[in-house]
């Protein structure tokens, strides 16, 4: 009797708070932001700020909350079908355009698409750099490539997981230098460095920050970087582009969605939110800390950069294909 | 040496600081809570608390963490002792000696040896981390998936040691339990396996809803199945105390576990959980007295909490000496490092002195704060056993939902734990035991990955696990082993556990 009669009156109160004032008035409750991924990882190291920061400029409660589960696939799929108000945003990484496209190579039904998705802003994009035990003898990215064409299938390299951000970069290279190396799934991409400081491995695609101390260390050695810039903590690694290898283009970004069909009003405060939210000094601050320079993009640009990415994971998941296990 | 002397007073001016006292103490209470609580384990508070240390400076945060991993081993044993629901998935082998000594009335007793064996434990690994972490560390980055799934194997062997029953139903269960592990996403090739459209079976079945659903519901599910509740046990105060008897029992199991936690929390994966597993199978087999596991040993009970928690500090030692994780929990606490701006690698104990020592004086620190908060507290849980079933029970379900669900805020994860307590209730009827099923759930993954990525290392060639020396040292032990228990079992012919099932049937016609 009592949940009826409430059903009751939030049915009345949504038809009285008509829709358009609702949106005038956004957001007069708090802002649930979805991070796929456990605590901890990039992507809420880069959510937290992000909320503290547009918490401040919308002056109304921006609250993280972790729905991990299958590489993300959970708190994705979670976003996708959520009630497109503007009251639950999506915190993702790269591998949103990856998922739906391995699901497409099985057969499976999607667990969702990127189409579900409307972007509001890139946060950060962190080109991803090839790293190589100090020990071994390629000095270049020169010296690698052309020993993986003497050696095909020789030479191994750790990822994070199969059709993973740091496989994918890997797939990348490999095809646009035209060589074949040796993939050694890990869970994860701390396995994965572990794999590669362990001399189990020879190579390793990694998110620039994480392997930074271990180059400064002398364990690791850098060759070069995915990115169309050089690294700003790394300037004497070159990147593939400048080497001629223009379509080895890889970033791990992080960026905000909300669900398709956030009416448009919202979208363009969150979209204002967030531009003044990444000129926050906190927030600098905070990403100095994790060395992840902020790439913020938004409107058309965003989705230029999302689409050509998107595009380009997905010729990559394809033509990786059915694995066979061996 | 001086050197080590000289940087420990460094750590104890920062560990004895007001405000790091503080936190650590904090940590050291909500770990033995989330330990108490079924369900709720070390990852799931200590991610949950990872956003509220990023305002705090790095060693404050770090220390607290770290409090809330070693605390929650400290806590996990209550419950399983009080009410055979293990706390966290690494008492999940306290639960039957421990919940066994509890219905002879010796609860407390258990409780006590479970606290000083973790306080014992926690200290004299501290200083094998202190000592030994760099050159450590560097042993355990040589093991490799080839290592990696030697040593599982050897592992695995431990199941047959586990079951105080049959042999051959305890290994069908661990079988169901490996089989179970291969739910999820294929590592190697991206195939769901069993999955049925569940995107969140992806992951496969946590380790905590399956241990919490075939220990503590299928015990719920029994209990109230049960002709007469069984009696309540009034835990008296003088028995609150382990007699002598029992603290001799204790000794060698607590050194053993402290050894062997700290040795096998080095290595990668869920190793406080595995850790506990093979203190227990350890303790049986050099037991003098081996058919009294399953039915109160004390030993039973030392070993794996003493296990469990030496491989906490076992964990940090790549953590801190390297800056890669070793698992899931390490991992959060290296990006709580991070947030700070404090890089983890091999240069950490050389640029932040004070940070590394501090949290090594700290843990010193904290076993001591855990030991105090704990012993007293014995008598305080011990009276839980006062209140009658038909209250105390529904109760402890509620919390075990809400604690599964609070782990990943999974309903399936709520699902599978009621599941896996029907199941468990059935092969309890059907007398077998269940914790095999547990450690199969554990070493499944870890096994295949370890397997499978061996074999893409060398291309397929099986050769690989004799031409790495360590892995086919370990994979000969193994084999030893196994031609060992051959031999004896075709020497003797019924080994003590089938003689001990045949007398069970002759009492119970």
């Amino acid at each position: 009797m009592k949940r009826r009669f409430s059903f009751v009156l939030a049915a009345v109160l949504v038809l009285i708070g008509a829709p358009a004032a609702a949106q005038d008035a956004y957001p007069t409750r708090p802002i649930t932001m979805v991070v796929p991924f456990p605590p901890g990882g990039v992507a809420d190291l880069t959510a937290r700020p992000v909320a503290a920061a547009m918490e401040k400029v919308l002056k109304n409660p921006v609250g993280v909350v972790n729905k991990q589960g299958a590489a993300g696939a959970v708190g994705m799929q979670s976003v996708a079908v959520a009630k497109p108000d503007g009251y639950t945003l999506l915190l993702a990484l790269s591998s949103i355009s990856i998922i739906p496209e391995a699901d497409r190579l099985f057969n499976r039904p999607p667990a969702f698409t990127v189409e579900q998705f409307a972007p509001i802003a890139l946060i950060s994009a962190d080109p991803t750099i090839l790293v190589v035990p100090a020990d071994k003898p390629w000095k270049t990215a020169k010296d690698f490539i052309e020993d993986a064409k003497k050696r095909p299938g020789q030479i191994s390299y750790s990822s994070s997981g199969i059709y993973g951000t740091l496989h994918m970069a890997m797939e990348l290279l490999s095809q646009a230098a035209g060589i074949k190396l040796r993939h050694v799934p890990h869970a994860g991409a701390g396995p994965a460095l572990t794999a590669i400081l362990g001399g189990h491995v020879d190579a390793l695609a990694s998110g620039p920050a994480v392997v930074l101390p271990h180059i400064k260390a002398g364990k690791l050695r850098a060759l070069a970087g995915w990115g169309d810039k050089r690294v700003a903590a790394l300037p004497e690694v070159p990147t593939f582009k400048e080497l001629g290898y223009p379509d080895a283009e890889f970033y791990i970004w992080a960026g905000v969605f909300a669900p398709k069909g956030t009416p448009e009003p919202v979208l363009a405060k969150l979209r204002a939110a967030l531009r003044e939210a990444v000129n926050d000094p906190e927030f600098k601050t905070s990403m100095e800390k994790l060395e992840t320079p902020v790439t913020f993009k938004q409107g058309e640009e965003f989705q230029r950069f999302f689409d050509a990415d998107a595009k380009r994971l997905a010729e990559g998941v394809r033509r990786v294909g059915r694995v066979e296990a061996k | 040496m001086l050197d080590v002397l000289q940087n420990l007073a460094l750590g104890f001016s920062v560990a004895l600081s007001p405000p790091v006292l503080f936190y650590a103490f904090v940590g050291c209470v909500i770990g033995t809570l989330v330990g108490v609580l079924p369900g709720v384990g070390p990852l799931a508070g200590i991610s949950l608390l990872l956003p509220a240390t990023f305002g705090m400076d790095a060693t404050r945060a770090i220390v607290m963490l770290a409090g809330i991993y070693y605390g929650a081993m400290y806590g996990g044993s209550t419950t399983s002792i009080l009410m055979r629901i293990p706390g966290e998935a690494a008492s999940v082998m306290t639960c039957i000696d421990g919940y066994a000594m509890a219905r002879r009335g010796r609860a407390g007793a258990a409780l006590a040896i479970a606290a000083v064996g973790s306080y014992v434990a926690g200290t004299v690994s501290v200083v094998g981390l202190m000592v030994m972490a760099p050159p450590l560390a560097r042993v355990a980055l040589r093991f490799g998936p080839p290592e990696q799934l030697a040593l599982l194997l050897l592992g695995l062997l431990v199941l047959a040691y586990m079951s105080s029953g049959s042999m051959l139903k305890a290994l069908a269960m661990a079988a169901l339990g490996l089989l179970l592990g291969t739910i999820g996403i294929d590592q190697m090739t991206g195939y769901m396996r069993y999955v049925y459209g569940v995107v969140e079976l992806g992951d496969g079945l946590g380790v905590v809803p399956v241990a919490v659903g075939l220990f503590g519901v299928a015990e719920i599910l029994a209990t109230a199945g049960a002709p007469t509740p069984p009696a309540v046990i009034k835990p008296r105060l003088r028995e609150l105390l382990p007699s002598r008897d029992e603290w001799r029992q204790s000794t060698w199991p607590i050194a053993r576990g402290t050894v062997l936690g700290f040795l096998v929390g080095i290595l990668p994966g869920s190793a406080h959980i595995i850790a506990s597993f093979v203190s227990y199978a350890v303790e049986k087999r050099v037991s003098r007295r081996p058919q009294d596991f399953g039915h109160g040993a004390v030993a039973g009970v030392a070993g794996p909490e003493s296990a469990n928690n030496s491989a906490t500090s076992g964990a940090f030692v790549p953590m801190l000496a390297l800056g890669v994780p070793s698992g899931p929990i390490p991992a959060v606490m290296l990006a709580a490092l991070m947030v700070h701006g404090v890089a983890p690698g091999p240069l950490l104990v050389h640029n932040q002195p004070a940070l590394f020592w501090g949290f090594i004086a700290s843990m010193y620190v904290g076993n001591v704060m855990l030991l105090i908060l704990n012993l007293p507290l014995v008598g305080l849980f011990v009276n839980i056993l006062r209140v009658p079933y038909p209250y105390l029970y529904p109760a402890v379900l509620v919390f075990s939902i809400l604690g599964v669900y609070a782990v990943n805020g999974s309903v399936v994860d709520v699902w599978i734990m009621l599941i896996m307590g029907v199941l468990g209730y059935v092969l309890r009827k059907l007398d077998f035991e269940t914790a095999p099923i547990v450690l199969g759930v554990v070493l499944a993954p870890l096994i295949e990955l370890s397997l499978r990525q061996s074999l893409a290392m060398s291309d397929g060639r099986y050769a690989i696990f004799v031409e790495h020396r360590i892995a086919a040292a370990l994979l000969a032990a193994g084999l030893g082993l196994v031609l060992l228990n051959l031999y004896t079992f075709a020497r003797r012919g019924l080994d003590w556990r089938a003689r001990m099932a045949l007398a069970e049937k002759g009492d119970s016609p």
